[in-house]
């Protein structure tokens, strides 16, 4: 019934218009035009209502529909940072605050996901921005502007959304009950059985996860996935764009709590299934993947480094390939490591934000949160950073005189036992194996452990055995 | 199977239903959760998940931080090194405290007197951090002697020394079969009477005189200071013979 009363708003019939580019981008035009004309009107209280509500024709909503999914132009203007700002509330407000569910027609299957992406990473840019100009020219007409509008772009709304929409959809509901190998329906309610609400929902989860990260809250980041599953079957893999950010950020926020065979995991499951799939993506979807893609690549390097692994074939030539000579010095440690260490964590890490509007009086205050989060990272490189040089001697030993080793090393004994105790504890690390994504247990992630008793160090190492039945199975089949 | 991350055996119901919940963004749950790092401090219990959320409040809203809660939780952290809760922690606090230009600016604008701004404090304890996590555990004793700042840092967290005692007894314990009582004392930051009751009632661990001059101790062996050496061996399974299996009863002889 609440729908019928909303069919303005969607009875044009979509396919013409969207196969009609030009109506579409004039439409665009008039839209932002109409955008800018309003916030003239009063800049001072940006009105969430007015530009959708009372605009509203079929066309509009369409335009507004297509915009919401597009990215604004680069170096836009702050006042079109701000209309997007409304007409993404205006939009999410009538989604979410209609009577019953609205009956939109989405302009293509992408759609949900493009709206999420566009929306987080506009909040983000927006939040980047405002940092800057506080830092950088905090006495600007943009500094200004600013100031006076603090809520625009807030944390608090973008999380709303986003939380909004996952509670509207009862998408995690529905994703449990999945799990149980029951039908969704039977949960999802009124909302959540229209794809729009459960495509919006599901994506929103995998905001959400990016949004906690761009924040520096990675534990929660990962406890937002809980209800999803991570398998190829999941619903975010038919979106490409979907499918690699989820496990850029799973993999990230692994690697920030230290779990760094985990983030192996995510990182190099995705670069396979993309250097698997890589001829069949359309060239200006790869395109976006490809910056990406040397991003993680860049990732597994260092967390190669923390945690000597095998890789993947593939991985590991094209690391060699991109990386090579990188590898190998993050891969010896020390102290000559260190700037390679930041120079790769800054190329890949996300572009984190501040939430909160930055203090426009104290310019020095407003730090990038990227060299905070940068900062602590290099701390625990510092910390570690000669567990290369322990090892690389002790695989040579079975047992060895600490005092000895130290004078190879040119070391003082009491440092040395720092650093064997330093590797110690961080060969043990968390891992996954079943279950939520912050579960795991404590394993030995090294093949190589000692114990020390006084000044003798007993080394010893886990020796892979013979794979025999693989061999003896083959050349029984060829001899029958 | 392992614990994860985000669960802790004496978390309270009603702290358990605002983390599962948006209430963990509602302002109004800051004193809840304040009032639960206090009640950490003080009963030797520790719950890193909640303490992030409420530095999350703060990070949402500056204007409810709070210095104490902050620092204390950053402390309790410290008792459960070398794993990342500190640094997770720390990610979630503004972006200047860390940088070295804010304790200059600070100590411009003179700060209220015997209040020593956050920044200051927090990095402090990340020098702290820094040396357990270097494992340079006699450092990180001295340091935490060195300045009357860290005694009012930690005044609030019951049994701090003792908890990290335990927590470096446990560490030393996964590296070290025998240690020389000079370097454990150091470790341990005790020595006489203390130090012999502490490694023998706390650690069950033993004290070796046999050699005369430099007493030992012993750490009975454990999981992790074995360090045997094993050889991963290939799992067979039964079904990898099946078709061989299978061969032999459709082609008999």
């Amino acid at each position: 019934m609440a729908l019928y009363q909303r069919e303005p708003y969607t009875t044009a019939d979509r396919s013409k218009v969207a196969a009609n580019e030009s109506d579409e981008e004039e439409n665009a035009l008039v839209e932002d035009y109409k955008e800018q004309v309003h916030f003239d009107d009063d800049m001072g209280e940006l009105d969430r209502t007015a530009s959708f509500g009372t605009s509203g024709g079929p066309h509009d909503m369409q335009a507004q529909l297509t915009a919401a999914a597009t990215p604004l132009e680069y170096g836009a203007a702050l006042d079109t940072k701000f209309a997007s700002y409304d007409n993404y509330c205006n939009l999410f407000h009538y989604i979410l605050n209609s009577e019953g569910p609205v009956d939109l027609e989405v302009p293509t299957y992408f759609w949900a996901w493009d709206v999420i992406d566009e929306f987080i990473y506009q909040f983000e840019s927006f939040c980047r921005y405002r940092n800057r100009i506080a830092r950088q020219e905090p006495s600007s007409d943009d500094a200004q502007l600013l100031r006076d509008n603090p809520n625009t772009w807030g944390c608090y709304s973008v999380l709303n959304v986003l939380y909004s929409l996952i509670q509207r959809s009862q998408i995690n509901e529905q994703l449990d009950s999945m799990k149980r190998n029951e039908d969704p329906n039977q949960v999802a309610g009124e909302y959540g059985t229209r794809p729009l609400y459960r495509m919006l929902g599901y994506f929103s989860i995998i905001g959400l996860l990016r949004v906690h990260c761009l924040l520096g809250d990675f534990s929660l980041a990962l406890k937002t996935l809980d209800d999803i599953e991570l398998n190829k079957k999941a619903m975010f893999a038919r979106v490409m764009a979907a499918h690699f950010t989820t496990y850029y950020y799973v993999g990230f926020s692994y690697m920030m709590m230290r779990r760094y065979a985990d983030a192996i995991r995510m990182f190099s499951h995705i670069l396979v299934y993309v250097s698997r799939t890589k001829n069949f993506q359309k060239n200006a979807q790869y395109d976006s993947v490809s910056k990406k893609n040397d991003q993680m690549y860049a990732l597994i390097a260092i967390c190669v480094a923390f945690n000597p692994t095998k890789l993947d074939d593939t991985i590991h030539t094209a690391l060699r390939e991109k990386y090579g000579d990188q590898l190998v010095r993050l891969q010896r440690g020390g102290p000559e490591a260190l700037p390679l260490f930041e120079d790769l964590f800054r190329t890949a890490c996300p572009k984190f934000i501040s939430p909160t509007p930055p203090d426009f009086d104290t310019p020095e205050l407003n730090v990038d949160p990227v060299d905070h989060h940068c900062r602590i990272f290099m701390e625990e490189v510092k910390n570690t950073m000669w567990s290369p040089t322990v090892k690389s001697y002790l695989k040579l030993y079975t047992t060895m005189d600490l005092k000895k080793l130290a004078g190879f090393l040119e070391v003082e004994p009491e440092k040395l036992r720092g650093w064997l105790l330093v590797n110690k504890q961080r060969s043990r690390q968390v891992r996954w194996s079943e279950g939520a994504l912050l579960d795991g247990e404590v394993v030995n992630g090294s093949d190589l452990d000692y114990a020390m008793q006084g000044d003798l160090i007993h080394v010893s190492e886990a020796k892979v055995g013979r794979r025999l039945v693989d061999w003896y199975l083959r050349n029984l089949a060829r001899t029958y | 199977m392992g614990i994860a991350f985000d669960y802790a055996p004496d978390r309270p119901e009603h702290i358990e239903a605002i983390l599962n919940g948006l209430d963990r963004y509602n302002p109004e749950t800051t004193t809840i959760f304040q009032d639960y790092v206090t009640q950490q401090c003080e009963d030797r219990t520790y719950d890193c998940y909640a303490n992030l959320a409420l530095l999350k409040l703060y990070q949402f809203n500056p204007h409810l931080t709070r210095d104490e809660p902050t620092t204390n939780i950053l402390v309790k952290a410290l008792t459960v090194f070398p794993s990342p809760d500190f640094s997770l922690l720390l990610h979630l606090l503004p972006p200047h405290i860390l940088s070295p230009t804010s304790t200059s600016s600070a100590s411009g604008p003179t700060p209220a007197a015997g209040d020593a701004p956050l920044s200051e404090a927090v990095q402090k304890l990340s020098l702290l951090n820094s040396l357990l996590e270097q494992a340079n555990y006699s450092g990180f004793w001295a340091t935490l002697d060195s300045d009357d700042l860290y005694a009012d840092l930690i005044a609030d967290v019951n049994g701090f020394e003792e908890l990290m005692r335990v927590r470096i007894a446990s560490c030393v314990g996964q590296g070290c079969r025998e240690v020389e009582r000079g370097v454990c004392e150091g470790w341990l930051n005790l020595s006489g009477k203390e130090f012999e009751g502490f490694v023998t009632e706390i650690c069950g661990w033993g004290i070796d005189h046999s050699d005369g001059s430099t007493a030992v101790i012993r750490i009975p062996v454990n999981k992790e200071n074995e360090a045997k050496g094993t050889v991963v061996r290939e799992e067979v399974r039964f079904d990898q013979f099946s078709r061989v299996i299978r061969r032999a009863y459709e082609q008999p002889a």
